[in-house]
Formats: structure tokens, C-alpha cells, sequence
């Protein structure tokens, strides 16, 4: 996680939440892939659970736009953010924050874990899309392109697939086989169910930044379709993860939908 | 009989087009200086043999199309003229070092007794040549280190490397040319580069790779250009960072020159059209939009030495398709080159101080060129300074292309940035011009940015 300037958060933290804040992602429909897509599911769901609103915008250079390349990001007044650590950040100058009542040590705990999900759920994601061959054919290269013409789509996937696979090899994952990533998968879903346990949420009542990125990657994981089901099975097997999904995406997405009555750019498909 | 030597006129041999050589550069000749011979000028003679000797990798049959109008002389005054303009075209094919004429009367078998052979003794360059050069373009200089292989199959064809850097950009690029035979003009060239260029006014790094190919007469080109867009700051404009990423342009472009002036630097008379037109899209990519430019300037001599000069520059750019036109590919305006007045194109629409460019634009200048007060004699270092009083005025603005024609005329008429001043300009060679002036911006809108009081400015093509 890259961190933002400080400087420019502590003089945004007195201006309010604008109406017009937008969150900017690549194409939802054609081009953005289940990393992303996790990603930003991740950030919507905490500044709903902030109540902050937003409008989300599909762009296709929405990753060249990102002041750090990553997506998603957020554009607040005067302010460009990307990644939902630095958001958090943000927003806590803002004065929201979902994690003011723990104390130091569930606050190191909530960071643990949040780093766990990160370095497992966010790496397997990218390794079975780009470093898996038939997935990477199938799915990754062709939804990754195309926004672009001839020849610089294959240009532009291939460089980005080399770049994931360089990624891969500085952190050793370049060794692992497919099974193995998803053994890698299932034992950080175990760990994940077992702090759980029958919690409504991580932290007992209140919701904090954990749920949302825990609740972005296993439901993007969980409804998005990919060359097999291996992974989607991995999470179902624990079944408090998943009333977990069912849980937040109850609270923070029907509700909202429904008052809102707008066809909703962000409709979101029911678990299977 | 005695031989007669017609020796070279002119000591430097000319180049032939070269990677980012201007084709205005090359220097228009003056008339030949004739030495006449009293006693052989009416004498009719017939040339009989030409040759052409010191080849070494070079094809025959290439140069069979510059010498043939020797034969067709009549008198030996026409012979020495029509060999001297052998010889320039000789030259400017850049594929000899030098080339010498040696005009004999015949001799052998089958000599007529007014028969003469003309000889061109030639010096073909290297195989390999390096080279390092000093540019100036618009308010930018660059390096440019080369390696060169001329006339690499014998017929004229020429292979470079080059490498630039410079104070707003870098680039490196490989480039083939190869005229036609017998046509000179008529050539064909293949470039491939990369160039990453800064652009501060408007906060904007662009990066291009690109793969163009024209035929020139009438210059006919074919562009594919990879660009990419980033922001050089993280303060740069939203504006400007919605425009980041990757775009692919592929583009036919036609331009036609045409230039009477003595000079390209400081004409003294004669003037210049110069229309381009750029249709991109049709040929694949993703910028779509067809695209205008023309300039005009007048030159004439006026009292006392002195010059008036009158320029107008236009252009449009109308995007064909949904999309709306990048920032890569608008027009600017302002800046020592332009509209004298205003800083490096900082005029027109613009964003928290990026500008972000325009759809059209028009630019018109008047200039009063004197030379030097109290110069002593003409000629040396005085002669390249002139003295020069300006009246510059512009618009740049996007246009609602639903409207009228006239509708569109009206919004370039309105805020019109004009400015006024003098100065002084050094000329430099043939290629580029330094300015220093004294500048009264008028005119301006909020957001411009003026530069006014002094301005320095340095390059190949002012307004």
C-alpha cells in the first residue's frame, strides 16, 4: 500500500464531503477483471458503510488516471486518493472512521488481518488471472484490451501480464502451482472464519474497514465467473463467510438501492 | 586544343533530406557566374562522351537521369552551365563528398573535331559516418548524436540512427529513405521512433512511438503513433489527468508548399503557402478527427531596407466519431514564436493553470524588419541583426460544431489577444532565428498567462 501526501490530507480534512464525489474504476461490463473489481467493491462498500455517498465512473484509462496506477480511485473536490488504504486515511481527516472504537490491540489485529487479505486473497486473485495461461488467454488478456484498437491492445495486455508475472517472481510466487494458490485460498478463508466465528462482524457489531475489504474480495470472488469454479467453491465451504456476504450486502447494497429508486450502475447479482 | 577546366563554385557540398531538416533550409542558388571564353562562346559544339568516374558502390544507372542533360548542349557556355547543374544535382543526392568537372575535348576513334567529353569526378562518401548536432527548435535545443550509412545499396538509399536529447524532450529513432530514381524529389521514407516530450503548460508528459512513412512532392504522409499520457505533477489539473493513458493514433496527412521567398529566415520578398490536412481514423487506431493548418505570409521590400511582412496562421480540428479530441492533438497558442506577449502557449481554455488547448484558432502578424542603425559598412556580423516592430493578435477556442460557419467566425471574433512591440533578431545560418523584445500584451483574458516587458525567443518558424 503506497501512502498519501500527509500534508495535502490535513488541509482537505476541513472541507465537507461534496455531493459530486465520484469513484472512478476501468469498465465495468467489458473490460475490468476480478482483482479490480474486488478492489473496488471494497472501497463502495466502506464509504457506504461510512454513509458517505458517491457515484461510481467507468473509464477506460481510469488505471493511467490513478495518480498511483492502481484502481479504484476517488476524486473529492481538489483531492485524487486511490486505494482503499490512503482512502481511509482520507476520510478519517474527514472525520469518519469505522475503527474509532478499538482499542490498540484489535486496531493491530484489524491490520493483521487486513494485511493477511492482501498478501493472500489480493495475490492469488492476481496470480490465477495472469500467471494462470489458460485463464490469462481466455479471460484477462481479451477483457484487459479491450478498450483499445489493433495492434496496441496486445501490446498493452502482454505488457501488463509480464509485469504481474515480474510482480510474481520478487515475491516467490512464481514457483507455486495452481493448487497450491488455491490451498493458499482456503487456509486464509479458515483463518478468516475462525476469527469470525458467529460474529455479525469482525469486531462484534461495528462494521470497520476490515468488513469491507474482506466482504469486496469474497464477494467479487463468489459472483464472478471464471474458466472454473475451484475458487468460488474454496470460499463457500465456510459457511459463516458466506451469511457474512449475504449480511452486508443486505444492509449496505439493497437498502441503499431501494431508496435511491435510480437504476443503479452497480447492480449487484445475487449469491448463488 | 587546350583543356578547359570548369572547377566547383562553391565549396561545401549540399545535403539531401535529412531527419528534421526543414525542406525550406536548402538554400535556393543564385545565378551562375559564367566565365566566358571570347573566343569559343559562339562556337557550337557537341558533347559526345559524359562520364562519371570515382564510383565505387554507387549504381550506374542512378545517375544516368542527373547527367543526361548535359548532352543536350549546344555551345560550350551552355555546356559549362548545363555541367554545373549536373554537378548540383549531383550533389544534392548526399551520396558524394565531393564532385568535380573536368570538360575536354574529345579524343579517340570517333572524336568530332568540336566534340567534347565532360567528366565528373566524383568522391563517394563513407560507409559508416557519425555525426553530432546541435537543433533548435521552438524555445527547445537538443543533441542529437547520429550514425548514418549512406547510399547503402547503391542507388541512393539511407539508413539513420539518431538520438536527441533535449531540454523538452528525448527520442531516439531508425529511419530509411530512398528516392526515386531520376526524381529526387520523389522519395520515400520510413521512420521508426520514440519521443517522450514534457509539456509544463499543461502539466502533461507525452510519450510516442511511431512508425511514419511519406512520399514527398506534394508531401504524402502516413503516421501510426503510440502515444502515451501522464500527468508531470500530482497537481495537475483533473482536466488534464483525464486524459492519461494510452491512445493510438493512425493518420494521412497531405501538405502542400509553396514558397517564392529569397530566404526562409528573414525573406526579403516572395511569400509562402503552406496548407496541411490530417485525416486520422479511417486507417485504424483511436483518435478519429480531421484537421486543418494553413499559413501565409507576404514579404515585400520597403523604404530604406527595411521589410514589411504579414503573416496569418489557421487552423480547425473537428473530431469525426463519438469521441471528443485528445489534448495531443489540439492547437496552442501564445509564447515567443506566436502571439509575442504571452507565455508558451497560455492562451485559450485552460483548467487551474493547464492549458488544455483548442478545436480552432486563427493568428495574424505584421512586421516592420529594418536593419541596424548606424552600421558602418555592409556585410559582417551587423548584417545578421535586424531591428523589428510587431503587431501580433490571435484567438484560440473550441467550437460548438453544431452551429453555422458564421456562428463559428463570430466566436474567433470575439477576445481577440493582440500585442504589440519591437526588437531585435539574430539570424542563425539558414535555419533558425533568435528574438529579444519588448512586449505590450492586449487584450487578455482571465486565465491567460502574459509575459510582458521583455521576451526572449528562439526558433525555426514565428509568427
Amino acid at each position: 500500500m503506497s501512502v498519501v501526501h500527509v500534508m495535502s490530507l490535513s488541509t482537505a480534512a476541513a472541507e465537507p464531503w461534496p455531493e459530486k464525489a465520484t469513484l472512478y474504476q476501468p469498465l465495468k461490463e467489458d473490460q475490468i477483471l476480478l482483482s479490480d473489481s474486488a478492489s473496488s467493491l471494497a472501497v463502495q462498500t466502506f464509504l457506504r458503510m461510512c454513509g458517505l455517498p458517491v457515484q461510481v465512473s467507468c473509464c477506460a484509462n481510469a488505471e493511467y488516471m490513478s495518480p498511483s496506477g492502481k484502481v479504484p480511485f476517488i476524486h473529492v473536490g481538489n483531492q485524487v486518493v486511490s486505494e482503499l488504504g490512503p482512502i481511509v486515511q482520507f476520510i478519517k481527516a474527514k472525520g469518519h472512521s469505522l475503527s474509532d472504537g478499538l482499542d490498540d490491540v484489535q486496531r493491530a489485529e484489524m491490520k493483521a488481518y487486513m494485511e493477511l487479505v492482501n498478501n493472500m486473497l489480493l495475490t492469488a486473485e492476481l496470480y490465477i488471472q495472469w500467471c494462470d495461461d489458460y485463464t490469462a488467454t481466455e479471460i484477462s488478456r481479451p477483457r484487459y484490451s479491450s478498450p483499445y484498437s489493433w495492434p496496441l491492445n496486445h501490446i498493452l495486455a502482454y505488457q501488463k501480464q509480464w509485469e504481474v508475472q515480474r510482480k510474481m517472481n520478487a515475491i516467490g510466487w512464481s514457483g507455486k502451482s495452481l493448487e497450491q494458490v488455491y490451498e493458499d485460498v482456503s487456509q486464509c478463508c479458515q483463518a478468516l472464519s475462525q476469527r469470525l466465528g458467529t460474529q455479525p462482524y469482525f469486531f462484534n457489531k461495528q462494521p470497520t474497514e476490515l468488513d469491507a475489504l474482506v466482504f469486496g474480495h469474497l464477494f467479487t470472488i463468489l459472483t464472478t465467473q471464471l474458466t472454473n469454479d475451484e475458487l468460488a467453491e474454496k470460499v463457500k465451504s465456510y459457511t459463516n463467510l458466506l451469511s457474512f456476504c449475504h449480511r452486508i450486502e443486505h444492509t449496505y447494497f439493497k437498502e441503499h438501492d431501494r431508496e435511491s429508486q435510480s437504476g443503479s450502475p452497480q447492480s449487484i447479482v445475487d449469491i448463488p | 586544343m587546350g583543356t578547359v577546366h570548369a572547377r566547383s563554385m562553391d565549396s561545401y557540398p549540399m545535403h539531401g533530406r535529412d531527419l528534421g531538416v526543414n525542406p525550406d533550409d536548402l538554400e535556393v542558388m543564385e545565378a551562375v557566374q559564367e566565365t566566358k571564353q571570347e573566343v569559343l562562346e559562339n562556337k557550337d559544339v557537341v558533347v559526345q562522351h559524359v562520364n562519371i568516374e570515382g564510383m565505387g558502390r554507387t549504381k550506374e544507372d542512378y545517375l544516368g537521369y542527373e547527367i543526361s542533360d548535359v548532352f543536350a548542349a549546344r555551345n560550350l557556355v551552355e555546356v559549362m552551365r548545363k555541367s554545373h547543374e549536373a554537378r548540383q544535382r549531383l550533389l544534392r543526392l548526399g551520396i558524394f563528398k565531393e564532385v568535380e568537372v573536368v570538360i575536354d575535348v574529345s579524343e579517340g576513334a570517333d572524336a568530332l573535331p568540336n566534340g567534347l567529353d565532360v567528366t565528373f569526378e566524383v568522391t563517394e562518401l563513407k560507409r559508416l559516418t557519425g555525426s553530432y548536432n546541435i537543433y533548435v527548435g521552438n524555445n527547445e535545443g537538443s543533441m542529437v548524436l547520429g550514425i548514418k550509412l549512406p547510399n547503402m545499396f547503391g542507388r541512393g538509399e539511407k539508413l539513420t540512427f539518431q538520438f536527441s536529447y533535449g531540454t523538452k524532450e528525448t527520442s531516439y529513432g531508425l529511419s530509411f529513405f530512398k528516392p526515386q530514381s531520376g526524381y529526387y524529389e520523389r522519395n520515400f521514407t520510413l521512420n521508426l521512433y520514440k519521443v517522450t516530450g514534457q509539456f509544463p503548460w499543461s502539466s502533461l508528459k507525452e510519450t510516442d512511438r511511431g512508425f511514419p512513412l511519406w512520399m514527398t512532392d506534394h508531401t504524402l504522409k502516413w503516421e501510426g503513433v503510440w502515444r502515451e499520457l501522464g500527468c508531470l505533477a500530482r497537481s495537475a489539473s483533473f482536466a488534464v489527468r483525464e486524459e492519461s493513458g494510452h491512445t493510438l493514433k493512425s493518420a494521412l496527412s497531405h501538405t502542400m508548399v509553396i514558397d517564392t521567398r529569397n530566404s526562409a529566415i528573414l525573406p526579403r520578398r516572395g511569400a509562402l503557402l503552406r496548407i496541411n490536412q490530417e485525416l486520422a481514423g479511417y486507417t485504424g487506431g483511436d483518435a478519429s478527427f480531421l484537421k486543418e493548418d494553413v499559413e501565409l505570409q507576404l514579404n515585400r521590400p520597403f523604404i530604406w531596407g527595411s521589410v514589411l511582412s504579414a503573416s496569418l496562421w489557421g487552423g480547425m480540428i473537428y473530431p469525426l466519431g463519438a469521441q471528443p479530441t485528445s489534448i495531443a492533438d489540439r492547437f496552442y497558442l501564445g509564447g515567443p514564436t506566436s502571439v509575442r506577449g504571452f507565455s508558451m502557449y497560455s492562451i485559450g481554455p485552460q483548467s487551474e493553470g493547464d492549458y488544455l488547448g483548442g478545436e480552432a484558432y486563427w493568428a495574424g502578424g505584421l512586421h516592420l524588419y529594418t536593419p541596424l542603425p548606424f552600421r558602418s559598412n555592409k556585410g559582417g556580423l551587423a548584417d545578421l541583426f535586424r531591428t523589428h516592430f510587431f503587431l501580433n493578435a490571435g484567438n484560440l477556442c473550441n467550437l460548438n460544431y453544431g452551429e453555422g460557419p458564421y456562428a463559428h467566425l463570430q466566436k474567433l471574433a470575439e477576445c481577440i489577444r493582440w500585442s504589440y512591440g519591437a526588437g531585435i533578431i539574430l539570424r542563425l545560418g539558414n535555419i533558425a532565428r533568435l528574438e529579444l523584445n519588448y512586449c505590450f500584451p492586449m487584450g487578455v483574458q482571465s486565465g491567460d498567462r502574459i509575459c510582458d516587458g521583455v521576451q526572449f525567443g528562439a526558433g525555426i518558424r514565428f509568427l
